[in-house]
């Protein structure tokens, strides 16, 4: 291992967050591209060890492989938190995509209140406060950790949503569905 | 609130203070669908007409909470099977009003659904979460604003008796009234006149507005008099 390699190792080690490219070239005094180059030879130095390297939330860390999950939680004590409900996951999505985004346009969306989901959301550290609408609503966009905990490298790595809409095909046999049931209705 | 509270509401199905009400709603004891959202208004506004003043900040909230209820009564009117409440639109327009929003919560549905996926593909994954040792924490002012011991001892500084100040330093009025009363006396003795410049020949500034009050006693006491020809000019004074 080179010694810059080393102390990025070390730097990654110590810092609790994400650490981007730009800090560890401050830190250690290289140029931006040695170290993205050294992150490299860290990455594949570190492979068959418990620690990886991984690039999230704007920047690179270190964390325990998932084969050593298991004995992690034991260790710590930490059992996994539960996994998202379907509110709190159609509100993540909403916030992820729209944000910032206030709780009213969330529930508009979902058709249902979203308060709880939000709270919830909020307890997490997925989602903060972002100042508020011009309405006086308070606006919510996503944290760092939402990044971390999804591996994410940035927001930009969110898929194109459109992909989630129905084909026009099924829109059309929706669209013909609701219209029967109206007709029926004024019937 | 106080005003909404004491707000008697006399519905076909419920009856009771406003907020009552609206809990009820929100915990989905009481129907929304059930609840003419009119009367709601009416009776509100017959409460308004009783009281003479017009009280703004009740009103804004009545009008905050109305609005909400209008908006969960809408809401629970157009999703789903329950569309025999849309009579008011075309049956077009409703279906495809619907429609649209059935597209775009699809759409977040999905990604909802994608993060969920991401979540537990990426749950192996566990990240230090210990602060780093706090030697080489990094001092950010802003961070720093909000420790307590940072708050408290800026807010000990201000809130600390300040110790006595020491006078010490400044000396105490070597001239007394009595000093000044004497003086003048022995002057009156030695002549039955003389002028004020006289008798504070030499003098600072504060003996100098002693001596003058010293005068004043004289005078007030009746062993001496005083005149003085103009203004600025020189004080001559007598003996009584």
């Amino acid at each position: 291992m080179t010694p810059l390699a080393r102390t990025l190792e070390a730097l990654l080690f110590l810092s609790p967050e994400p650490v981007s490219i730009k800090d560890l070239a401050d830190a250690t005094g290289a140029w931006d591209d040695e170290v993205t180059e050294t992150l490299g030879e860290l990455r594949h130095h570190l492979q068959g060890h418990g620690v990886a390297l991984r690039e999230v939330g704007g920047g690179f860390t270190l964390a325990a492989d998932p084969a050593t999950e298991a004995a992690a939680r034991r260790l710590l004590g930490r059992a996994r938190t539960p996994a998202l409900t379907p509110a709190q996951a159609e509100t993540l999505s909403i916030v992820a995509y729209l944000q910032p985004v206030s709780r009213p346009e969330v529930a508009r969306i979902r058709g249902v209140a979203a308060d709880s989901a939000t709270s919830a959301l909020v307890e997490r550290g997925l989602i903060e406060e972002a100042g508020r609408s011009q309405f006086g609503a308070v606006l919510y966009r996503t944290t760092s950790l939402f990044l971390k905990l999804f591996g994410l490298r940035s927001l930009d790595e969110l898929p194109d949503p459109e992909r989630w809409d129905p084909s026009p095909e099924e829109q059309t046999a929706l669209r013909d569905r609701l219209l029967r049931a109206g007709e029926e209705r004024a019937a | 609130m106080a005003h909404l509270h004491r707000l008697e509401l006399d519905l076909d199905v419920f009856a009771g203070p406003f907020d009552l009400l609206l809990a009820l709603i929100l915990r989905e004891e009481l129907d929304l669908l059930e609840v003419e959202l009119a009367e709601i208004v009416v009776a509100y506004l017959d409460h308004l007409e009783a009281r003479d003043e017009l009280d703004l900040e009740a009103a804004t909230e009545f009008l905050v909470l109305i609005a909400a209820l209008l908006e969960l009564k809408s809401r629970l009117m157009l999703p789903g099977e329950e569309l025999e409440e849309l009579d008011e639109l075309a049956p077009a327009e409703a279906a495809e009003e619907l429609l649209q929003r059935m597209l775009q919560y699809a759409r977040f549905r999905g990604a909802a659904e994608w993060l969920t996926g991401r979540r537990s593909e990426e749950e192996g994954w566990l990240y230090r979460s210990a602060p780093p040792p706090p030697e080489l924490r990094r001092v950010q002012a802003t961070e720093q604003a909000y420790e307590p011991d940072v708050l408290g001892e800026a807010l000990g500084g201000l809130l600390r008796t300040p110790p006595p100040l020491d006078l010490r330093h400044i000396r105490a009025p070597r001239v007394s009234l009595a000093d000044r009363v004497a003086v003048l006396r022995g002057l009156l003795r030695r002549s039955a006149s003389f002028s004020f410049d006289e008798a504070v020949e030499g003098a600072d500034r504060v003996t100098v507005a002693v001596t003058l009050f010293a005068l004043l006693e004289l005078y007030k006491r009746g062993e001496a008099g005083w005149e003085q020809g103009e203004p600025f000019g020189e004080i001559t004074v007598s003996a009584a």
